[in-house]
């Protein structure tokens, strides 16, 4: 029994290898094909998904490595977003993105790309989604009249193709919304949408806040305490938060408030090359145990490993699977 | 400007003409009317000429590692010779009424792969700049500047081109402590605050300019009410612990919000890991400019990397073995031992100082092309990706000779992981701000009193500032009419 308790994940990305890096860039340059590239695509995903495998892990992800960075692989699938193709240097730039009218309903494709993850694993998977509170943040509005009005636009077309992706055998779904953190204020609004978007929405659902991870950086720092009590109005069944950069000082949170969802606990920096050994993922995981029981513990990194090379993002997540397996072992008795 | 001339045996030999003539200087026209001279008295080898290139330049320092006139070969990866040879004559310092011989003798060294003795005594062996022994005596300097200083008779801030550091200008510490007040304010308002204020100098020179910025500081904290000054940490940061000492006597006023620590600013995450994402404000004046650079040069769509062995020229040798008492065969090791030693190595360190002052003064830089078979092999430091540089050169000029500010380029990286979200860099020093303005001139190394002086490639600094997450800008420093340096500044890049 106590074999199920602490299962590890990913929060979402995979380190990004320099030569896709290059690609994605060439592509933006015109100097390679659509298919060239989805063929690099392809080959990265599946080493990704391999990696997660040898490395242990319970639930495995596609690494998000089609994704130039967790903003435009939306923007350029939401019907309505008008783009500047010219706008990038790079293909980790952001897009300049505007709405100028009404969005209209129509599919994003998410749905073949979580096939493809399907296809290549047998365990369990786990897609992510950029939260329509970040979206919003990065995508101009000059039609909506509020903020909150065009987060929930978004959250109603994205809600279509949650709905496609679980009929496609999706069981987990993470809803990523680190921009919470840069403008607490907007939380109440932001926590509406969430609920907009997962309406209806019949899977295992994560909502994950992080401090920004944006070119391998936090791009604010504060305390999770903003996110009480107005996260505990949102429908979802865990909240991925990050604890090893930051402290555990934030864990008590969970013993001041009675949180109806689980916790992602991140044991893992993602911010430093430095690799943990699992005995300091266990005793990071025994802290939280001190506070919640283990049965409402998952174990993940604290944000996406993007920014690391491959082999320190591989390295972690095996100090972070073996560090689960000894409290596993201990919670055995 | 680059600009073709007449052939001479049907090939043209290109000359780049990258300076402005002054009164009593050599004019280029003298240097051609030598090589003419050369030509007819049969003493240039016809076959050099199509693989010749003259470089009249203008060169920043007057204190230099070159001689007046000097040859540069090219080398493929074994060493052995190619083709392309360039022959670069300094206009400021040529001497005219020896010009002919001086030409004859570098265009007949030309064509071999090793120099004729000239008396000249090599201190180190070919290496890329970045690892030549000029880096040994630029640390060294550092390292014992109260011994240099007592000897010389003057503080290492007069030796600059203005005889004081543009860093300690009261109206530019006056802005960049608006600046950041403001900044403080806006996170303030946000109650994005930390509780305690890092602001870090890196490389504190005599502690004049955190002085000024200091008492600064305090006075709009206590005119504005804002109560920022009792929660500022300032920190001290530089390698030489006598620097540091000094620094500190210039800052006793603020002691009880002063702290240094010994850092490299190469790697200043090395020693202030611990405030990792919690430094506001980061300050260097004069830093990257002393840090070790390679140097790259494209010729013909080849790409070269500049080797280098430093030497003591022939004269220098002679003078110092008259005067020391050491010949030109124990003044290899000689040198040696100094740098490893410092400068007690005589017994007497009077004698050892005025013993490394003069081979300073005298120290030469030979230079030869080493051939690249392209970006791949281009020794690249951390945070630096062959990418960038493709990229970099894609859009530069067709011919050029730059920096890989390798030394700039490590501390950059290891100092924005200091930096808290909402903090930013700046950092005062000389740049060159884009490829393009390469073609305007030979830009070093120079020498600055005991030290090492060097542009910086700004360009390289913005595209490694890009892949960390920042924008890097440049402004030219407006405080000091014919001021060289700019203010290198960081901006989140979203």
């Amino acid at each position: 029994m106590a074999g199920q308790y602490l299962p590890t994940a990913v929060v979402g990305s995979y380190s990004m290898p320099g030569w896709l890096e290059r690609a994605k860039n060439d592509f933006l340059r015109r100097r390679i094909t659509a298919h060239d590239l989805e063929e690099m695509h392809d080959a990265a995903v599946k080493a990704a998904i391999k990696d997660q495998e040898v490395a242990g892990l319970d639930v495995v992800s596609d690494g998000e490595l089609r994704r130039d960075n967790m903003i435009d692989y939306f923007a350029t699938r939401l019907p309505g977003v008008e783009l500047d193709r010219g706008s990038k240097a790079s293909y980790y730039d952001f897009y300049d993105s505007v709405v100028r009218n009404r969005m209209p309903m129509a599919p994003l494709g998410l749905v073949e790309h979580f096939r493809f993850l399907r296809r290549f694993t047998d365990r369990r998977t786990k897609v992510s989604v950029t939260g329509p509170h970040s979206l919003v943040k990065r995508i101009r509005n000059q039609y909506y009249p509020t903020e909150e009005a065009f987060a929930v636009e978004i959250a109603r077309i994205m809600n279509l193709e949650l709905r496609e992706l679980v009929r496609a055998g999706a069981e987990q779904i993470q809803i990523d919304e680190p921009y919470y953190s840069g403008f607490p204020e907007d939380l109440p609004w932001g926590i509406r949408a969430i609920n907009a978007l997962v309406d209806g929405v019949d899977a295992r659902l994560s909502l994950h806040v992080c401090y920004g991870n944006r070119y391998g950086k936090p791009s604010w720092e504060g305390s999770y305490r903003y996110l009480f009590p107005a996260v505990l109005e949102a429908r979802i069944g865990q909240i991925t938060l990050e604890f090893a950069r930051r402290g555990s000082e934030d864990l008590r949170l969970f013993k001041e408030f009675d949180a109806p969802f689980t916790l992602g606990l991140g044991v893992v920096d993602v911010k430093t090359h430095d690799v943990e050994t699992p005995a300091v993922v266990a005793e990071r995981i025994r802290e939280a145990l001190a506070i919640l029981p283990a049965d409402r513990l998952s174990v993940n990194p604290d944000c996406g490993l993007l920014h690391l090379p491959r082999e320190v993002a591989f390295a972690k997540l095996g100090a972070m699977v073996e560090g689960a397996g000894l409290v596993r072992h201990e919670l055995r008795g | 400007m680059t600009s073709p001339v007449a052939a001479w045996y049907l090939e043209p030999v290109i000359i780049h003409l990258n300076f402005l003539p002054k009164p009593g200087e050599t004019g280029a026209g003298e240097v051609l009317a030598a090589l003419f001279e050369l030509l007819d008295q049969g003493r240039l080898d016809p076959e050099l000429l199509p693989h010749l290139r003259l470089h009249l330049d203008w060169i920043q320092y007057r204190a230099n590692f070159r001689e007046p006139v000097t040859v540069r070969r090219a080398a493929d990866a074994r060493g052995e010779r190619m083709a392309l040879a360039e022959l670069a004559v300094d206009l400021r310092r040529a001497p005219r009424d020896r010009l002919i011989d001086e030409l004859g003798g570098a265009l007949a060294a030309v064509g071999a792969l090793e120099r004729g003795t000239d008396g000249r005594v090599l201190v180190d062996d070919w290496a890329p700049l970045g690892d030549s022994s000029i880096w040994q005596f630029n640390r060294l300097f550092w390292q014992r500047l109260a011994d240099w200083e007592r000897h010389s008779g003057r503080g290492f801030e007069a030796a600059l081109p203005s005889g004081r550091s543009d860093a300690n200008d009261p109206a530019a510490v006056a802005d960049a402590v608006a600046d950041f007040w403001t900044l403080l304010v806006e996170l303030d308002k946000r109650g994005q605050l930390p509780a305690e204020i890092f602001a870090l100098e890196i490389g504190v020179g005599t502690g004049v300019r955190a002085g000024r910025w200091l008492d600064r500081f305090k006075a709009i904290d206590e005119a504005r009410a804002t109560d920022f000054y009792p929660r500022l940490r300032f920190l001290l940061a530089d390698y030489s612990l006598p620097t540091l000492d000094r620094a500190m006597s210039a800052v006793a006023a603020h002691r009880d919000v002063v702290s240094m620590i010994a850092t490299d600013a190469l790697n200043p995450l090395r020693a202030l890991s611990f405030l990792r994402y919690k430094i506001l404000y980061v300050h260097l004046t004069n830093v990257y400019d002393n840090l070790p650079v390679d140097e790259l040069v494209r010729r013909d769509g080849r790409l070269y990397l500049v080797e280098t062995r430093a030497y003591v020229p022939g004269p220098v040798a002679r003078t110092i073995a008259a005067t020391y008492g050491v010949g030109p065969d124990r003044l290899r090791p000689t040198i040696a031992r100094l740098l490893e030693t410092g400068p007690d190595l005589f017994g007497d360190r009077e004698r050892g100082v005025a013993f490394w002052r003069a081979v300073w003064d005298g120290l030469c830089l030979e230079e030869r092309l080493r051939y690249l078979e392209g970006t791949a092999d281009i020794p690249l430091p951390p945070g630096l990706h062959g990418d960038d540089l493709d990229e970099l050169l894609a859009t530069a000029p067709a011919d050029i000779r730059f920096h890989i500010s390798r030394g700039a380029v490590e501390s950059f990286v290891n100092t924005v992981p200091l930096l808290h979200p909402r903090g930013y860099l700046q950092v005062q020093d000389i740049f060159v701000a884009t490829m393009d303005e390469y073609r305007q001139g030979f830009r070093g190394p120079g020498k600055l009193d005991g030290s090492v002086v060097n542009w910086v490639n700004g360009a390289l600094l913005g595209a490694v500032g890009a892949r960390t997450g920042y924008d890097v800008h440049f402004a030219p420093f407006r405080y000091r009419p014919g001021s060289r340096t700019s203010i290198l500044y960081t901006t989140l890049r979203e």
